[in-house]
């Protein structure tokens, strides 16, 4: 419940102080939303897989996101930025659906 | 496909199930609690991540739209004053030729109304009223009907549509079989009109015409058909239709109407018998004579070039 709590009121902080974002900072923003996403949804399926560790979660969450800002940035300097994002958003997609197909087994046994 | 295999079968990291089985080694439980103080602030940071991104990334409608949506009514605008002010300039127009007519009533001099009234009638200055002819032609039905005045067309040239050439041959039969006056939706041709094109709209003193195009022609309408239908125009006509399925329909009416050239305004000016007057005088309005008949069509067919360059010369 407290980390529901605590994405809520990050949300809400966000919206509220809307801080600017630098503009190099823009193009990373979208992979590592993705990548958040994925680490949030293995997160919630490890805790009803019953072996939820908070030191794992924080290491996926945050290496998620370096590694997939890291290759968007590389694909930038090599000039194939695009293309690179879209790998990213591949596998970590792939990574979210299947983990949200396990949690859906999970709470609906369907 | 290693790769793929892992990724599609075990999304999971393994360092979960890894975590766990070292603590189950130490005797502790295999998970640990979701409340602790790290989770809470990585979910707080996740939360702060989702609404900064949303916000940042999300396209922003307001720089482009407020633009566009400006200049719409700034266009908006701006034609209605346009239209308010040629409203303005007929009015002024009517209210300078009552004077011109009150001033030469009070000169005292030679009777000139007549002959004022008929150049005027030449020059395409003043409305008329009259029998005559309408010609409606319109795009091929194979057209699509997207074609209004100001649309850039995507494609080039599309058969079946009428083009500015259709209407000059067309506007000259017309002139030639002996009409007095003619107006293409309601556009009065004067001397110095052209019909020209601009991209595939067709532009008929410098304003663009939508379809579909209707051509008003004063004159006797019996003898006008009769003498436009076996004509050059006549058969170029019915050869569009025939060939390109180009809509057209000629109708005769007995009180149809052409307005004057809002554009039209003094350029030269010459004191009464010092030269041959411009026009022959004589033949009051409504009977065609031969050398009024000639004088528009001559004009009409003088190069759109020239025509602008008289024209645009203030």
């Amino acid at each position: 419940m407290i980390p529901v709590l605590g994405l809520l009121a990050g949300l809400a902080v966000g919206l509220f102080l809307d801080p600017s974002v630098p503009v190099w900072l823009q193009p990373y923003l979208p992979i590592a939303v993705i990548a958040a996403l994925d680490a949030v949804f293995g997160a919630i399926r490890a805790i009803l897989d019953g072996i939820f560790n908070d030191k794992v979660f924080v290491v996926s969450f945050l290496s998620n996101v370096v590694v997939a800002a890291f290759i968007v940035f590389l694909g930038d300097q090599l000039g194939v930025g695009s293309q690179l994002s879209t790998g990213v958003v591949v596998v970590l997609g792939v990574r979210i659906f299947s983990n949200v197909a396990s949690i859906r087994r999970h709470l609906f046994r369907a | 496909m290693t790769l793929l295999t892992t990724m599609m079968e075990r999304p999971l990291d393994a360092g979960y199930q890894e975590a766990a089985d070292r603590r189950e080694a130490a005797g502790l439980p295999k998970a640990t609690s979701t409340q602790t103080v790290l989770v809470v602030v990585l979910t707080l940071l996740t939360g702060f991540l989702f609404a900064v991104a949303a916000q940042s990334l999300r396209p922003k409608p307001t720089a482009a739209a407020a633009v566009k949506k400006e200049l719409v009514t700034r266009i908006e605008a701006l034609q209605q004053h346009g239209s308010e002010q040629e409203a303005k300039v007929a009015a002024l127009g009517r209210q300078v030729r009552d004077y011109e007519a009150l001033a030469l009533q009070q000169s005292g001099g030679p009777d000139l109304t007549s002959t004022i009234k008929e150049l005027e009638v030449e020059a395409a200055a003043v409305p008329l009223r009259g029998p005559g002819l309408t010609l409606t032609i319109d795009d091929a039905a194979s057209v699509g009907g997207d074609a209004n005045a100001g649309s850039r067309p995507d494609s080039g040239f599309q058969e079946g549509r009428v083009t500015s050439g259709d209407l000059q041959v067309l506007v000259n039969g017309l002139w030639g079989a002996g009409a007095e006056a003619i107006a293409i939706n309601g556009h009065r041709l004067s001397s110095t009109a052209a019909i020209r094109f601009a991209g595939q709209a067709i532009v008929v003193d410098f304003r663009p015409l939508s379809r579909p195009y209707v051509i008003t022609a004063l004159g006797d309408s019996q003898g006008m058909q009769q003498l436009f239908e076996p004509s050059f125009a006549g058969l170029y006509l019915s050869q569009l239709t025939d060939q390109y399925k180009i809509r057209s329909t000629m109708a005769a009416g007995d009180s149809l109407t052409v307005p004057g050239d809002p554009s039209a305004r003094l350029e030269v000016a010459r004191p009464l018998g010092s030269s041959p007057p411009s026009a022959p005088p004589g033949s009051p309005t409504g009977s065609s004579s031969q050398g009024k008949r000639s004088a528009p069509s001559t004009s009409t067919r003088t190069s759109p070039g020239s025509a602008t360059s008289e024209r645009t010369s203030p």
